[in-house]
């Protein structure tokens, strides 16, 4: 089926984002995050967003997941479709263990109790914390509670799964399982837009890439193409 | 959110929070009685071993006044501070904002569960008995805690739109803490200046129908419980309608001020 023939699942219809900063403050004013961007993600792709640090993509995936409201602009998400936010850390408190954060972490993200008290034993194999799963966070390493965020993270099951730079976790090896995680699932009907700095993984996983710079949309289109024109542009 | 969730939610974050709260502590779970109690004991040193200025009943009169007062006050306080606090939850999902405080507040039930059931054990063990105005507790504490709901989420809204409102809460706190009687008995004044306190400070009315009941064993006037209930329910109401047609707002709000 050709992209265009497939069901639209998200649309940004000139959407921009501005807020004003504390009064008299010296950095006092308007900030605009995103000017008039428009977008449109079918079902079953995968869509890349690069760009800088500060750039607006972390507030795009915001708009997207209803986070955030446009200041003007309109974002539609199919009717009955759900769009979530995945991403590392959601409310960790470091006195509690793995288990009590990711039963936490599950049923923010959506799970019913029961269905989050389900995902725990998967999660303790995936992230490979042994009977660390049941210590608390503070005790953990830098790497441990990456995999442990990370694996917390992927129990989510939602139509538009948004991914905010999550794969750069843990060591090696298990960077390598988590992108063929989020391979797996991607390459199935799993419609997603993923951030991220690492440009080879955006690569890897996306069908369609957009730039962004200052809050507007550069460049559009494959992404082999676009990441490449970034890179140029970066070690200009 | 379907609401059945939402209340779920709310009620494991607060259940985790009490379980990372006494895991920080030699005495963990102890610290749930053994704060109020550290309070009375400090203005029991002032008021009564200091000053010596009170009569005999007036350390299960402070202890009645104070604990009821601590759930309200501290409940507020932590609450008004839980959206900005929770940041990088409200960045990350989308949720209704009053989930933060309901959350706070809901924690603060729990301790306050085992400070009131400390506190009855103690106006027994000092020789009061239970009487039928007992009864009337429920609904007292009913009307209490949406009174501290509807004041958590006013301040919580307040306090992620200007931070300049938490220490405002503090300081309003303080003042509620010094004219509602947790140190001194409305009853004292003259009976119209009793009347009129009663009547205008609705947390002056609650500490004394706590004292009333538990104490002279008398139930409190229900026409005036159900109207603060009514006035406390209908602002609960409103400010749930309002959070939730400000959701984005208060999002925008607590993640860029």
């Amino acid at each position: 089926m050709s992209n265009e023939a497939r069901k639209v699942m998200l649309e940004l219809d000139s959407v921009s984002l501005s807020y004003h900063t504390g009064k008299k403050t010296f950095d006092a004013g308007k900030h605009r995050v995103l000017n008039n961007v428009s977008l449109t993600l079918r079902e079953g792709e995968a869509l890349g967003v690069i760009g800088r640090n500060g750039v607006g993509k972390t507030t795009t995936l915001r708009l997207m997941a209803g986070i955030l409201a446009p200041t003007s602009g309109r974002v539609k998400v199919a009717s009955g479709k759900s769009a979530s936010l995945l991403t590392l850390g959601l409310g960790f408190k470091p006195d509690l263990s793995g288990r009590d954060n990711a039963l936490l972490a599950a049923m923010l993200q959506g799970s019913s109790r029961k269905q989050a008290e389900a995902f725990l034993d998967d999660i303790a194999e995936f992230s490979e914390l042994g009977e660390s799963f049941e210590l608390p966070v503070k005790n953990y390493s830098a790497g441990m509670r990456s995999r442990l965020a990370f694996t917390a993270a992927l129990m989510t099951h939602v139509d538009i799964l948004l991914i905010d730079e999550i794969l750069s976790v843990g060591d090696a090896q298990f960077r390598t399982k988590a992108l063929n995680a989020m391979q797996n699932r991607i390459t199935g009907e799993q419609t997603v837009v993923f951030v991220s700095h690492m440009t080879d993984q955006v690569k890897a996983l996306c069908d369609r890439v957009i730039w962004l710079e200052h809050g507007e949309v550069v460049a559009e289109g494959p992404a082999d193409e676009v990441v490449d024109a970034y890179a140029e542009q970066v070690t200009k | 959110m379907p609401l059945s969730q939402y209340f779920r939610l709310m009620d494991v974050m607060a259940r985790m929070a009490l379980r990372a709260d006494a895991s920080r502590f030699f005495l963990g779970y102890i610290w749930w009685v053994l704060e109020p109690l550290l309070w009375v004991g400090v203005f029991y040193v002032v008021f009564v071993i200091i000053l010596g200025s009170r009569s005999e009943d007036f350390l299960p009169f402070l202890m009645v006044g104070k604990l009821s007062f601590v759930w309200f006050s501290k409940s507020i306080t932590q609450a008004s501070n839980s959206i900005v606090a929770g940041k990088g939850l409200v960045g990350k999902i989308n949720v209704p904002k009053t989930l933060f405080p309901m959350a706070m507040v809901h924690e603060g039930l729990y301790r306050q569960a085992a400070v009131f059931l400390m506190m009855f054990l103690y106006v027994l063990i000092d020789g009061y008995s239970v009487t039928s105005a007992w009864f009337y507790l429920l609904p007292v504490m009913v009307v209490n805690y949406v009174m501290i709901i509807a004041c958590a989420l006013v301040g919580a809204c307040a306090v992620c739109m200007a931070r300049d409102f938490s220490p405002l809460i503090g300081l309003g706190m303080m003042f509620l803490m010094f004219t509602s009687g947790v140190f001194w008995n409305v009853r004292d004044l003259d009976p119209a200046k009793a009347e009129m306190v009663l009547a205008l400070n609705p947390l002056a009315f609650m500490l004394d129908a706590y004292r009333q009941i538990l104490l002279v064993g008398i139930p409190p006037d229900m026409g005036h419980l159900l109207s603060i209930g009514a006035g406390f329910g209908a602002l609960l109401c409103v400010m749930v309608l309002v959070m939730r047609r400000a959701s984005h707002y208060l999002a925008l709000k607590a993640l860029t001020a």
